[in-house]
């Protein structure tokens, strides 16, 4: 199968600075796909590009099979987003935000069906802004799905939840990427890398620095003869946290 | 057409849900039209005039009797010092000083013509213009009934109906103006904002909408909320202070909405130029402030000063305000307004000229 997203010597900048310096990479259809790097490293730049948000000064973008720059609307169309510090319009619901974006694809969709996938059925009449964070992260994943995109964009999806709500959407992710869904995110948690995606690529000063699945990485990293300078422990804080407070998810 | 009406659907029931933006757009309104109904604010009663007659000739008689039949004017023959010295103490509104070489003929080649000396208090400012307007009409009329051979009648007429009018009349049409004002510039601004400012326009840009749907379903709400605000005046108007609407209620609301058209340009380009929801009532309020007191609200458009009236003449509030009234209290026809109509539809396409200029969905 052709890759679903195609990146070719992309170039972005912003006045002197260049945000994205020529990077090349492909997604495989079905696989979690993580871009990883830190604050600045032209994440986000990459991403909005990819949705068709902003647009880029040089190399080429394919997604789902339409080339970015010619028809940024042909890959709105075909792609789910979730973007990071956004919201929704206000003094909805949560069944009618799902309804709203719905509308903005001009697609009838099953509203309930749609939160009962993200488990927020029973909060289908509740004010959207009433919403805990995971919930209101679990929404936006609803909202990005009322066009069953084939690939969905999440832009650190889960910066901000307790460990509870994490956990419960990785589950989510791994739910939709066993219904054949490309995912596509960016995260600043390691650990959410590691657990979630196929490959990452990690990107630093507008450049990809590596690209492979996490376990691959971890092994080449050992076999330039890397050692932890602390002696892994068999259980860390967090362990700790969820033995203690338990996985059940808080905010419902 | 069928996204429009969802996306409608759904913003005018986030509106509606909107319990701050309800009360700014219904309660606020309905205190300005009965705080000043009831305590008559604007209602200056009579304008109290002195004149002194230097001529004492026919035709300054005929000039005073005229000036003494309209009920406006409180009208007593006094000399120049002793008005001055009332003026100053603000027992007078204005004196009327006839010149010795006052006739009511055509001017020959080369002579002057006689001038008439107008005091008015500036204090009353209100009462001066008023006064100074009846003035300036009745030399007019009798400019023109001497050369034209038009009857002198005629000024009687006009200044009796002039002064029927109570002043919730006069008020109303003014409330409706500068509400639907208020609420087309600050219902957009504001929402448009705070959306681009928490990221709600961006979410909606990462979908396929297209943006002219979205604008007008946008538009289409603040349509209806005016139309509600409108209706709920007219009927506080009619039902609490009995007003008169003369004309119809139909060209009424024709004009309102087209003023809220007008507002909501203006709205939108200022939502799209502002980055922070700081900024908007900065520029709302430099917008709207000089229309709210320059525009014939509360008092006359006249009463703006006489050196920026060509200015205020052409607001926006100015001209909805004149069709609005001029339908209310004389019974005007659409067509009757058509002036100040085209004087809207060239504010609305500047304004939406400006507002496509200004408006961006990627400026974040």
């Amino acid at each position: 199968m052709p890759p679903i997203v195609q990146v070719n010597d992309l170039r972005k900048r912003y006045g002197d600075i260049e945000a994205v310096r020529g990077i090349s990479f492909f997604v495989e259809p079905g696989e979690v796909f993580g871009l990883l790097g830190p604050n600045g490293a032209g994440k986000t730049t990459t991403v909005e590009i990819l949705e068709g948000l902003r647009k880029a000064d040089g190399g080429s973008a394919n997604v789902a099979g339409v080339d970015v720059f010619s028809d940024p609307s042909g890959v709105k169309r075909r792609i789910g987003v979730q973007l990071q510090a956004s919201a929704f319009p206000d003094n909805l619901t949560a069944r009618e935000t799902v309804r709203f974006f719905a509308a903005c694809y001009d697609l009838e969709v099953d509203e309930l069906a749609l939160l009962r996938q993200v488990e927020l059925e029973e909060r289908a009449g509740q004010a959207q802004a009433k919403l805990s964070g995971g919930q209101r992260q679990r929404l936006s994943i609803a909202t990005a799905l009322v066009n069953q995109p084939q690939v969905l964009f999440l832009d650190e999806p889960t910066t901000g939840l307790d460990p509870q709500a994490r956990r419960n959407l990785w589950d989510l992710i791994r739910g939709i990427q066993s219904r054949g869904t490309t995912v596509f995110l960016t995260t600043h948690y390691l650990d959410e890398a590691e657990i979630l995606c196929d490959r990452v690529a990690i990107m630093d000063e507008g450049n990809i620095v590596a690209l492979d699945p996490p376990r691959k990485l971890i092994d080449d990293l050992l076999n330039r003869g890397f050692t932890k300078p602390v002696l892994q422990q068999k259980a860390n804080l967090e362990d700790v946290f969820l033995d203690l407070t338990g996985h059940e998810i808080r905010d419902a | 057409m069928r996204q429009t009406v969802r996306l409608f659907a759904l913003l005018l029931r986030g509106y509606l849900r909107d319990r701050t933006a309800l009360f700014f757009s219904l309660i606020v309104p309905l205190m300005l039209m009965v705080i000043f109904g009831y305590l008559n604010l604007g209602d200056f009663g009579r304008v109290t005039v002195a004149i002194d007659d230097q001529a004492k000739n026919q035709s300054s008689a005929q000039l005073v009797q005229i000036l003494e039949g309209i009920p406006t004017l409180q009208v007593t023959e006094l000399s120049t010092a002793e008005a001055l010295t009332k003026l100053r103490r603000t027992e007078l509104d204005m004196l009327i000083v006839i010149p010795k070489d006052f006739v009511i003929a055509p001017a020959r080649p080369g002579q002057t013509v006689p001038e008439l000396v107008v005091y008015g208090d500036d204090a009353r400012p209100q009462q001066v213009a008023v006064g100074r307007q009846i003035v300036a009409q009745v030399i007019d009329r009798l400019s023109f009934a001497v050369t034209q051979t038009a009857p002198v009648v005629a000024v009687k007429d006009e200044s009796v109906q002039g002064v029927r009018l109570r002043y919730v009349d006069f008020l109303v049409p003014g409330i409706l103006g500068v509400n639907i004002m208020q609420l087309a510039i600050f219902s957009v601004a504001f929402a448009l904002v705070a959306d681009k400012q928490r990221g709600v326009l961006r979410r909606i840009m990462a979908t396929p909408v297209r943006v002219p749907n979205l604008l007008a379903a946008h538009v289409l709400t603040r349509l209806v909320i005016a139309t509600g605000q409108v209706a709920v005046l007219l009927l506080v108007a009619l039902i609490l202070f009995n007003v008169t609407i003369v004309g119809g209620l139909v060209p009424l609301v024709i004009v309102a909405l087209l003023g809220t058209i007008l507002f909501l340009t203006i709205g939108f380009a200022l939502a799209g130029w502002a980055t922070t929801e700081n900024q908007v009532p900065a520029i709302a309020q430099l917008i709207t402030l000089p229309q709210f007191f320059f525009s014939g609200v509360f008092f006359s458009k006249n009463a703006a000063p006489e050196l920026i009236r060509p200015v205020t003449n052409l607001l926006p509030l100015t001209l909805l305000n004149d069709a609005l009234r001029e339908i209310s209290v004389q019974g005007a026809t659409l067509w009757d307004v058509r002036t100040q109509i085209l004087g809207l539809l060239i504010w609305t396409v500047a304004g939406f000229i400006l507002a496509v200029r200004l408006f961006r969905f990627e400026k974040f």
